[in-house]
């Protein structure tokens, strides 16, 4: 499910630096990227020193993710920040540290390769260019194909703005082609699965609260929200309609095919027949139920039983055994003896009954 | 007929169209009105933990995850799912509530070998937090992490679960090692099935004291447990989640897609239109909720909890041998000291000295009780399978109604 989209074409992209014998393709290229890659990027930005007012606002690190066999569709799956300082007149990228790190996050996730690489402002400057050119670069980079770009703007007071490029070599001369390129822009998206909603839910549930923080809900309470939120759904629908019968509203004729249309989904069933269904199907839940919470409770009676110092058992040990650890040894297992009689009487009660219940 | 004649018709079905609907949607609404009373009254699954004292010697009693923490286990989870994925989490403990940060996954320790050997995979990555290779890639993350000023303290793992069964040795054995290198540690359980219904499943547990000191000592004899009255509630204790986003991320949130905006909106033309601009589903509170089709959890549930009561069989037939093997033994030491005995007694007739009547201890060997840890383990997960049983019926119950509200006439 693509939740952003950039809406614009694009017809190809720039050549990359042409070697012998090799092909540089110049398909289109699309960029996806997952939701876990922009909260690592946000998360990183937020932990950026601002303790020294010489370094830079922003922080960069690398992308790392899948890119499809022909090399048109990239997927970033997740992302490292990279140490780095930005003075003046230079720039100084932790390499050895790039290093490390990628041969980590590829040991855990071996499909995955370095795709490019993200920065916390929308600026691009000849920093910019110089850190691009490495990430490209054959011997330290994605050579042959692009390095990917992602800038995402961190400032509090606008919305927040991802941009991808990939870059084309440019230079007046070849001395000063490491530190420019042209940068063009990208499609790219947010995807998120099925899998991630419900993270993404439960991260959501925190958004329109004060304090940033939301309490992980039983299913139960969730289902209650949803309910509640179907139901104002509902009444708002309910009401529009209302209107267009008062002739308040004005009549829509496609929204009305298209609830038409809804709501003529709902099955025709026999009333009797829902009835039999329903009462049938309570029944074997509530059985289930039931018979679990009695299995809790025979199970919590074994294990009672097997530590219970059952006192006859004692005495009796006692009587039997001249010495203090035989008696001992006697009571222990006399108490565990009782233990295994009942937890094996409920088992024997329960075991043909138990497998026949979810299959009804 | 005309067209004038054919006017008022069209116009007459729009109208019993419109009334159809209008007289429809209530019913809905009603049907689902009368669920959401069903299920306000405290369902079973509501009961709040019970961290009285259980919790009362841990250093932390909540646990506040970072949202990027949510996401990234999420991730791993479903991504590796069937197969069990684990991994080590980073925070901090402050002022009672540990906050964890930021995580990272284990290095998988299959390959491709991975699809045919899934069992084995699974195993291996269960038993991953506690290879020497892990400990290690463990550390170089961490020592990497820290240099991006993330909270470089290792406060606990993270494991996938299918369904909650997670109560087994592995888990015992992982927990027990991170504890006893620091008391303030958690381990996070993501069940990745309960999680596809749309409810985020992240539980956060951590082995009680008592329970700690009786693991190092090795010892779950009947009679121990007799003296420590430890049982099987007291093995862990669970500690409530919380989910916290950065005031960044508050606004990236904002951003995509919620409820429908409660303005007025712009009518469409056409229902091409509706086509094309479907209205996104909002994360949260998540349709997925309403899924009626839960019932194959509750079968899987039943199936879970039928093989934990196999092997609660298993382990009393195991305890019951063990049994019949003391038994045999006393009964041989008995004869042996009464021979002894008898002996003796002739012996003193005869004025010899008596021979020493504790000598069985040497001649014979009890055989070792069972530990019982098995068996506590187990009563635990059956707990933890009903009270999963519990949440689902009341689930299934509470959708059922709204069924039959919706369907059945009045």
């Amino acid at each position: 499910m693509a939740a952003v989209t950039e809406r614009f074409m694009h017809l190809s992209r720039p050549l990359g630096p042409q070697q012998a014998g090799l092909q540089s393709s110049i398909a289109p290229l699309g960029v996806s990227i997952q939701p876990q890659a922009i909260l690592s990027i946000l998360d990183h930005a937020t932990r950026r020193d601002v303790r020294d007012a010489s370094q830079p606002s922003r922080v960069i690190g690398a992308l790392v993710g899948t890119r499809s066999e022909d090399g048109t569709e990239v997927e970033v799956r997740s992302c490292f920040g990279i140490p780095h300082t930005e003075e003046e007149d230079q720039v100084e990228v932790d390499v050895e540290y790039q290093k490390n790190m990628l041969a980590l996050t590829l040991k855990a996730n071996p499909r995955e390769a370095l795709l490019g690489w993200y920065t916390t402002s929308l600026e691009l400057n000849s920093f910019s260019a110089l850190i691009q050119n490495f990430f490209g670069s054959p011997d330290t980079g994605t050579f042959p194909h692009p390095a990917i770009h992602l800038t995402v703007s961190t400032d509090p007071s606008t919305a927040i703005e991802t941009r991808c490029y990939i870059s084309a070599p440019v230079a007046v001369n070849s001395e000063r082609a490491a530190e420019s390129c042209l940068f063009m822009q990208v499609p790219h998206k947010m995807l998120y699965g099925d899998a991630e909603r419900s993270a993404l839910g439960a991260i959501s549930a925190a958004k329109d609260n004060e304090n940033r923080n939301a309490p992980l809900v039983s299913d139960i309470e969730a289902l209650g929200a949803s309910i509640e939120q179907t139901i104002g759904l509902l009444d708002r629908v309910s009401e529009w309609v209302n209107g267009v019968l008062d002739e308040d509203e004005e009549p829509n004729a496609a929204l009305a095919q298209f609830l038409m249309s809804t709501l003529s989904l709902a099955p025709k069933v026999d009333p009797e027949q829902i009835e039999h269904d329903f009462n049938n199907h309570i029944q074997d839940v509530l059985m289930v139920g039931y018979l679990a919470n009695t299995i809790r409770t025979q199970i919590d009676l074994a294990q009672r039983l097997a530590t219970a110092n059952i006192q006859i058992g004692e005495k009796e040990g006692d009587n039997k055994n001249e010495g203090d650890k035989d008696g001992q040894r006697g009571g222990g297992k006399r108490g565990g003896r009782g233990g295994r009689g009942g937890g094996r009487g409920g088992g024997q009660q329960r075991e043909p009954r138990e497998p026949r219940e979810p299959a009804e | 007929m005309t067209k004038v004649g054919q006017f008022p018709l069209r116009a007459a079905v729009k109208q019993l169209a419109v009334s159809r609907i209008s007289r429809r949607l209530p019913r809905t609404r009603a049907a689902l009105l009368t669920t959401l009373d069903r299920i306000s009254p405290k369902s079973p699954e509501l009961e709040i933990l019970n961290m009285t004292d259980a919790l009362k010697d841990a250093p932390f009693q909540a646990v506040q995850v970072d949202a990027l923490v949510a996401v990234k286990i999420n991730k791993h989870c479903s991504s590796a799912f069937p197969t069990t994925a684990t991994g080590a989490i980073v925070g901090m403990d402050q002022n009672g509530v540990l906050e964890i940060t930021n995580s990272f996954g284990f290095p998988s320790t299959d390959g491709a070998s991975s699809d045919s050997h899934q069992n084995d995979a699974s195993a291996a990555a269960a038993a991953a937090p506690r290879q020497k290779s892990n400990q290690t890639y463990q550390n170089e993350m961490i020592r990497h992490l820290k240099e991006v000023n993330v909270d470089a303290n290792n406060v606990g793992w993270y494991t996938s679960v299918t369904l909650g069964n997670f109560v087994n040795m592995n888990f015992i054995e992982n927990q027990v090692h991170y504890q006893t290198a620091n008391n303030a540690t958690v381990a996070l359980v993501y069940d990745a099935s309960k999680s596809s219904q749309g409810n985020l499943a992240l539980r956060a547990f951590r082995l009680t004291t008592s329970f700690m000191t009786a693991f190092k000592e090795g010892k779950f004899t009947t009679d121990i447990l007799q003296k420590s009255k430890l049982s099987y509630k007291d093995i862990f204790a669970e500690l409530p989640v919380t989910i916290h986003n950065s005031h960044l991320l508050t606004s990236f949130l904002h951003q995509i897609p919620g409820l429908p905006s409660e303005e007025d909106i712009e009518p469409p033309v056409s229902s091409a239109d509706l086509e094309r601009d479907q209205v996104q589903a909002p994360l949260h509170p998540s349709i997925d909720m309403l899924d009626l089709a839960i019932d194959p959890f509750l079968e899987k549930t039943c199936d879970l909890l039928i093989e934990s009561i196999e092997s609660h069989y298993t382990d009393l037939n195991n305890f019951q041998f063990y049994q019949r093997q003391l038994g045999r033994e006393q009964t041989k030491i008995s004869q042996w000291q009464a021979k002894r005995k008898a002996e003796n007694a002739q012996r003193a007739v005869a004025k010899q000295a008596p021979l020493p009547e504790d000598e069985w201890q040497r001649l014979f060997k009890l055989p070792q009780e069972p530990s019982r840890l098995e068996g506590m383990l187990n009563a635990k997960q059956v707990e933890q399978y009903s009270k999963q049983v519990d949440g689902f019926t009341a689930g299934i119950s509470a959708r059922m109604f709204a069924v039959r509200e919706n369907l059945a006439p009045q």
